[in-house]
């Protein structure tokens, strides 16, 4: 199986995107004959038809992107645009996505799905599903606990895919948790979360007591 | 009232929302709404880098220095901010996509509990009311319609805003006038 993975983060091959799909592909790449080859979006920019011409020409492929205000980045949307022209061809590829985002909870994210998914079937790509994770800014400074159940579970659904086509419905559904967050969750994480992953990257900025800067008030 | 519009259709030469636009913005200032017109595809923003310097950095400013930071400062002037955008390939454009994303110095980093999940801070007060005039696709159905309004509906409290009105360009625009005044 040939597959075509598109990273459409801003950050190219330093995003959360790419460390969490790096699993995905070394699973996917298991299955004997099995080929795999990254295109960063972010280096596409002016020259957007080119992906254009290697999505055609692509057996399966993968969008990958983070969540921005609940959709897909404005970049991310160009390319999407500049697939009008594919709509109703034949022979395109079977199409699948995967986002994640910063927010603790995975259902951020099913709205954009839903969007994805109605895409694929407007263009006429056979949909292979979305892989959807929460809670993964900053995926560097995060425990190794946490992360290494995140790139196990993206191992296990690239592994899954290699051999069947197909996204492992079980494994998602593992993937996604927390789907939702209890009151006591909340109370436990965000805390943790303002302190580890933004405090103290403002603190080392110098900037921690302007953080709440509002620059445009009238 | 303060009204922002911020046109994002991409072409010059398109569909009808432009013009659709013109008589719109003739209504509201007529019915005394303080009524600005952006159009994005005469400024020069390019899509968000991902780098949180906004929030990190330079609190509340992107460090890129283009038109963006001048919608930044419009939106937050106005009270209702309508979103104006072809669908193209069932979604608003690109082109307002990243203003959108450009615009999120808005927000502060740290997030709270809002309503049963979480979402950021407030770094303002207050923000506008946000709407979307749309002009549909040949294509668009119910389901494009039932998926894009439940987007908006998360976006608007995702930047603690609150969803106005999703009309499109076939709405008589007194419809769209009287949509602004009520609120």
């Amino acid at each position: 199986m040939r597959l075509m993975f598109i990273n459409g983060s801003p950050r190219g091959t330093k995003s959360n995107t790419d460390r969490l799909m790096e699993h995905f592909i070394r699973g996917f790449l298991e299955t004997e004959g099995n080929a795999c080859r990254t295109e960063y979006l972010v280096k596409y920019r002016q020259n957007l038809q080119t992906l254009t011409e290697k999505f055609s020409a692509a057996e399966n492929v993968i969008i990958g992107f983070p969540l921005y205000i609940d959709a897909m980045p404005g970049s991310v949307k160009e390319f999407l645009e500049v697939l009008a022209p594919f709509e109703g061809k034949i022979n395109l590829p079977a199409l699948g996505f995967v986002i994640q985002c910063g927010f603790p909870e995975t259902s951020h994210t099913r709205f954009a799905a839903r969007y994805c998914e109605k895409f694929s079937r407007r263009i006429g790509c056979r949909f292979l599903g979305a892989i959807l994770k929460g809670g993964c800014e900053g995926l560097d400074i995060q425990p190794n606990f946490l992360t290494d159940k995140y790139f196990s579970l993206f191992n296990m659904i690239g592994v899954s895919f290699g051999k069947t086509g197909k996204f492992d419905e079980e494994l998602l559904t593992k993937l996604a948790r927390p789907e939702h967050l209890s009151a006591q969750n909340m109370a436990q994480i965000i805390p943790y979360i303002n302190q580890a992953l933004w405090d103290a990257r403002m603190e080392k900025n110098g900037v921690l007591d302007r953080s709440f800067d509002r620059p445009f008030t009238s | 009232m303060n009204v922002l519009v911020l046109n994002g259709n991409p072409f010059n030469d398109k569909g009808n929302i432009d013009q659709y636009l013109g008589i719109l913005v003739e209504e509201l200032k007529s019915a005394g709404h303080n009524t600005t017109v952006i159009v994005l595809r005469d400024l020069k923003i390019s899509p968000c880098t991902g780098c949180f310097n906004c929030w990190l950095k330079t609190p509340g400013t992107c460090t890129i220095r283009d038109d963006a930071r001048d919608v930044t400062r419009q939106y937050i002037a106005a009270e209702h901010v309508i979103f104006a955008s072809p669908l193209i390939m069932g979604f608003p454009s690109a082109l307002l996509k990243n203003a959108m994303d450009r615009n999120i110095s808005i927000m502060h980093p740290h997030l709270e509990e809002v309503d049963g999940e979480v979402h950021h801070k407030k770094r303002y007060d207050r923000y506008p009311v946000i709407s979307y005039l749309l002009e549909k696709e040949s294509c668009t159905d119910e389901e494009d319609i039932a998926i894009l309004t439940d987007i908006f509906r998360r976006e608007a409290i995702n930047v603690r805003s609150s969803l106005g009105f999703v009309h499109f360009t076939e709405s008589p625009v007194e419809e769209i006038v009287h949509a602004i005044n009520v609120h």
